[in-house]
């Protein structure tokens, strides 16, 4: 029977002044021993920065797009669509809502007028009302209006860089030849367009009428912004949204308002934050390994102070009480640290990488966000030293004289058990109630569970291992394994406190590499080389007779190319639709669609029937398989797709598999041709060139098409690819930074588990010494053993992380994966580096100590 | 006139602190002929530890000079003191100070394998059938008694047929009757292994069973007594000072 179980109702004092001087005493023998917490505050400290700081960035940056959202959009609202300027009845609406500007955007080739260089542009043509709000920055003291008159254009810098031109030369757009008269500083509403690959060219629209380049058919996009009189609040915006879908109900046109300027870099920013928050709670986790070894080590240290209170008279739950408050006292320094720390990143990155973001990044203070970080900092606390704490109560006065030889490992009273199990399911809860997508919380907390259970038994089997092999000849060696092998040594704590980090490291790396090699090695034969955007219906004979005289080999598929966006499935309104975050991109903005006489090349038809040649029935369409399945769309259901300004509902026919990795043409859409075949639009094509074809040879055929089809958008594929792994690789490299918070809290935990075996490590290496050991033979002994662990470690790592790896490019990237030598590399390593120095810092100490102290018999 | 073992001259050892210097040893003198058992006893604080601590290169005198095995060490850097212990010093600890993560077999054997001799496996075995565990030398110091666990530290320390064995409360944490088996072990062997014995202890009756006992008050070597041989230098005022206060 438990000591307090008969204690408690003998308290006289258990009321509230007996636990109030608990606390006192709790607190007072914490502020005597707050060096030795240093550690456990820092685990603590890191995880709720990474928390606190991630969404205090995130809520400035929302902040700041709602503060200057008129700007970064250009108005109050803007509707959007592509292919079709707004016909007269609906400019005058417009006109009837406020002060209107028109822009128009696309992409094309800007080429040197000799021909000799061309370049992918992003030309935006604009009215005389241009901008709204905020202005356009020239640099030097150009006038905007002056820049834009006649066939004038205002270009990024870099854009003369890379055709090798200056301010006042002139460059071909489309039919027109251009003259290049500023230079463009800052726009204010560039993240209100699309997704920008090329320099700005901004023309006015007269200029791109001219062009030739926003003909019907061409792949514009126009938008209206309005300034809404007088100044409106939220109601006014819905009440306008209200408006356009009563008075516009057909025109195709997205909204968007000032509230929020780019819904898709807001949405882009709330999956990175919900990303990164979780890596702040993995390295919250991996510290609450820090915690719980940092109490357990505290209260190992107390048993004598603890059995003789309990001989005083104090019972279980009043001993609990007491390392309670001290728990609760330094989270909450911990937390405080977190939160003040993490209040600091926004504008640190905003000072870091102010040009990147478009918003500034200024302090921002919600409570939510830190409720949220203090939230997870407390029950992470919680929930890694309940479990000591609960041992600290059962500790009894007969520890006083027991001899240390055999110490009792009791389990906590079965509260402790239950507390423990229920802040561990509300931490699992509130992560995933906190995350949109819930499978990626679910994926996070398998990882937990992989660490906090895997990682200790294979630690457990790193030191199994140890204790098993032959002894080793040299003394080092044999004492290192030792260590090693000792049940309660330094192995799992390593093990578990690296190899977490280092697993998430590895994993990024080979997925990374997997993708790469993907990309590069691994593109069918018949992949093409080029894509041609833009092609007028009536150039593609002439366009491809230029293409096989160079070469007769050479290939040309076009498929006809329009955009248009999805506005119904079976008559639910798109924008009600719920879809798994995987097919949500289908449903938002401009799709491209096409149409088709038979199966596009590289589709299979997997549900239905591909219609007749000649079909000239109700429309059909034939959707793409995967994301049928996530709409849950089947054969006969009807989707409704608005193409140039026309509502159109048709049945779908067919499902397809689709094999995107080949990079040939295809579409989500595919539409039967009695559909669209009268609608205006260009072609899309690919060309795969032989490959005798030199580079050369490339380049001049580039630029004849230029010549001779000014329209056309050429894009070579390599390029592309290599501008996609750009992107990937600063993606990858953000990944990579996020995990190193992991790594940074796993540090933290080995320099703790150092902390804590320091004394058992030097008493071993004063008996070495007292037998005849020299410093040399200890720091081999040392070296060996942390060798042995980073290798284990690192080898262990490399494991996991594949096999993360393996399943993430398997299963969720659909690519094939492939192993990498610098992740082993990188691995080893960081481990080594990591385990190597903060151990034989340690060593020194140990090395140094004096060894009478250690060696002098306890109460001798 | 057997070689001395130990020769120290007016060995003093002060220790800083925060509350000031404490002067653990006060100018002790002392000379030990090989072949001698010498019994330290003296109250807690009396210094006794520090003296062997000294005695075995542990513990660095701070003035005064200390002459062990042949070797002046206050001139040897800690490297050079440890292949001194190795070589000429064994050490038997109160408690025990096995290296827990080694069996019997291997503890035994560290000192001669730190020294790199060839056969230290054999020669462990061998010392360990001589303190009677002979049959446990797969065993870890967990899964030994407190008496077999002190065999271990006494074949440990003779192994490498030191010239000089030190022992800091051998018996301390052992029962009587075990205390007392080790007690004759240390005496055999030592004497077999013709060792110099010098033992810190507090039991009168295992003192009486010494050549010579040495009792030390506040630093001092107060009382010598029983010294078969001549060259201790302060035999004669000690004698005296033992006359007056026994």
């Amino acid at each position: 029977m438990r000591t307090e179980a008969i204690a408690a109702p003998r308290e006289p004092v258990a009321g509230g002044t007996a636990y109030g001087r608990i606390v006192g005493l709790g607190l007072g023998e914490l502020a005597r021993s707050l060096s030795g917490f240093l550690i456990l505050i820092a685990c603590i400290a890191l995880g709720v920065a990474v928390i606190a700081g991630i969404g205090s960035l995130s809520d400035a940056l929302r902040a700041g797009f709602e503060r200057q959202g008129k700007v970064l959009l250009g108005g109050d609202v803007t509707l959007a669509r592509p292919h079709r300027r707004a016909t007269d009845p609906e400019r005058a609406w417009m006109t009837q809502q406020g002060r209107l500007s028109e822009t128009a955007t696309l992409r094309s080739m800007a080429r040197r007028l000799d021909g000799a260089e061309q370049v992918l542009v992003e030309v935006k043509g604009v009215d005389d009302a241009y901008p709204l709000a905020g202005e356009v920055r020239l640099a030097g003291d150009a006038d905007l209006r002056q820049a834009l008159a006649g066939l004038g254009a205002i270009v990024e810098p870099i854009l003369l860089e890379r055709l090798g031109l200056k301010v006042g030369d002139r460059l071909q757009l489309g039919r027109s030849q251009i003259e290049i008269r500023a230079l463009l500083a800052g726009e204010p509403d560039k993240i209100a367009d699309r997704f920008t690959v090329g320099p700005r060219v901004l023309v006015s629209l007269a200029t791109l009428a001219a062009s030739g380049l926003a003909e019907p058919g061409g792949l514009v996009r126009w938008r209206y912004a309005m300034d809404l009189p007088p100044a409106p609040g939220n109601e006014a915006l819905d009440a306008f949204r209200a408006r356009v879908k009563a008075d516009l109900p057909e025109s195709g046109f997205g909204v968007t308002d000032r509230s929020n300027p780019s819904p898709s870099l807001s949405r882009t920013l709330d999956q990175l934050r919900q990303f990164l928050t979780l890596i702040g709670l993995a390295a919250l986790i991996i510290g609450g390994v820090g915690v719980a070894n940092a109490m357990a080590s505290y209260v190992d240290r107390r048993r004598k102070v603890i059995a003789t209170m309990r001989s005083l008279g104090a019972s279980g739950r009043q001993i609990f009480t007491l390392h309670l408050v001290q728990v609760l006292a330094l989270a909450a320094i911990g937390i405080a640290i977190g939160l003040t720390l993490g209040l600091l990143i926004p504008p640190a990155v905003d000072r870091a990488i102010a040009g990147v973001l478009p918003v500034r990044a200024e302090v921002t203070v919600s409570a939510g966000t830190m409720a949220l970080a203090a939230g997870y900092g407390l029950l992470v606390a919680l929930l890694f030293s309940l479990w000591p704490l609960g041992r600290a109560a059962e500790i009894r006065a007969a520890a006083l004289f027991r001899d240390e030889v055999a110490p009792e490992s009791r389990w906590p009273a079965w509260p402790v058990v239950a507390a423990t199990l229920a802040i561990g399911l509300t931490l699992a809860g509130l992560a995933v109630a906190t995350s949109e997508s819930r499978a990626v919380a679910l994926y996070f907390w398998l990882g937990v569970a992989v660490v906090l259970v895997v990682f200790p038994w294979l630690g457990s089997a790193v030191a199994w291992t140890a204790r098993h092999i032959p002894r080793p000849k040299r003394p080092e060696i044999a004492l290192a394994l030792g260590s090693i092998g000792a049940p309660g040594g330094l192995t799992r704590s390593v093990v578990l406190s690296l190899g977490t980090g280092l697993s998430l490291l590895s994993a990024v790396t080979l997925i990374d590499t997997s993708i790469v090699r993907e990309l590069q090695t691994r593109l069918p034969a018949n992949s093409p080389d080029y894509f041609l955007l833009d092609i007028p219906t009536e150039e593609l004979a002439s366009l491809r007779t230029l293409i096989t005289r160079r070469s007769a080999q050479a290939e040309l598929h076009e498929a006809p190319m329009l955009r248009g966006r999805l506005v119904a499935l079976e008559g639910r309104p798109a924008d009600q639709i719920k879809a798994p975050p995987e097919a949500q991109w289908v449903l938002r903005g401009d799709r491209g669609l096409s149409y088709a006489e038979t199966v596009p090349e590289g589709s299979k038809v997997v549900a239905g029937a591909w219609w007749p040649a000649g079909y000239q029935g109700e429309p059909l369409v034939s959707f793409e398989a995967e994301l049928a399945h996530h709409l849950k769309l089947s054969v006969g259901d009807q989707v409704t797709v608005n193409v140039l300004g026309r509502n159109v509902t048709a049945r779908i026919a067919n499902l397809r598999e689709v094999h995107w990795e080949n990079l040939g043409i295809n579409f989500v859409m595919v539409f039967s041709p009695n559909v669209l075949q009268a609608a205006p639009h260009n072609l899309l094509a690919t060309v795969s060139l032989p490959s005798s074809f030199t580079l050369a040879e490339e380049a001049q055929l580039s630029r004849d098409i230029g010549k001779a089809h000014p329209a056309v958008t050429v894009i070579r594929v390599k390029d592309a690819i290599d501008a996609f792994n750009v992107v990937l690789g600063k993606i990858m490299t953000a990944v990579r930074v996020a995990g190193s918070v992991t790594l940074l809290a796993g540090a933290l935990v080995l320099a703790g588990a150092l902390a804590t075996a320091q004394r058992r490590r030097i008493k071993l290496a004063v008996i070495l010494k007292a037998l005849g050991g020299t410093r040399r033979q200890i720091l081999t002994m040392h070296l060996a053993e942390y060798l042995v662990l980073a290798l284990a470690t690192a080898g262990i790592a490399m494991l996991v992380g594949a096999a993360g790896a393996w399943a993430a490019t398997t299963f969720l990237l659909k690519v094939q994966f492939s192993f990498s030598l610098a992740a082993v590399l990188q691995s080893l390593l960081v481990a080594i580096v990591l385990v190597v120095a903060f151990g034989l810092a340690g060593t020194w100490q140990v090395l140094r100590a004096p060894p009478v102290p250690y060696l002098r018999s306890e109460g001798a | 006139m057997a070689e001395n073992v130990i020769e120290l001259e007016g060995v003093g050892l002060t220790l800083r602190s925060r509350a000031g210097d404490i002067e653990i040893l006060k100018g002790v003198d002392l000379r030990v002929a090989q072949g001698e058992t010498v019994a330290i006893v003296g109250p807690s604080g009396s210094g006794k530890t520090s003296l062997l601590m000294v005695m075995a290169g542990l513990e660095r005198a701070t003035s005064g000079s200390a002459r062990v095995a042949g070797h002046e060490l206050g001139g040897l850097d800690e490297d050079a003191l440890a292949r001194v212990r190795s070589a000429a010093i064994g050490i038997v600890f109160q408690s025990f100070h096995l290296v827990p993560t080694m069996t019997a077999h291997e503890n035994v054997a560290l000192p001669l394998e730190f020294r790199g001799i060839a056969g230290a496996r054999e020669r462990a075995r061998g010392a360990l059938d001589e303190v009677g565990l002979g049959g446990r030398l797969e065993h870890y110091p967990a899964q030994l008694s407190g008496g077999e666990q002190q065999r271990v530290a006494l074949a440990r320390a003779l192994v490498s047929q030191p010239r000089l064995l030190l022992a800091d409360e051998p018996t301390g944490n052992l029962d009587g009757a075990t205390g007392r088996q080790v007690i004759d072990l240390i005496l055999g062997l030592g004497r077999r292994h013709g060792a110099t014995l010098v033992l810190v202890t507090h039991d009168e009756a295992l003192a009486a069973r010494c050549s010579r006992v040495l009792r030390m008050t506040d630093g001092c070597i107060v009382a010598d007594t029983g010294s078969r041989t001549a060259g201790v230098g302060t035999a004669a005022p000690v004698g005296d000072r033992t006359g007056a206060t026994a």
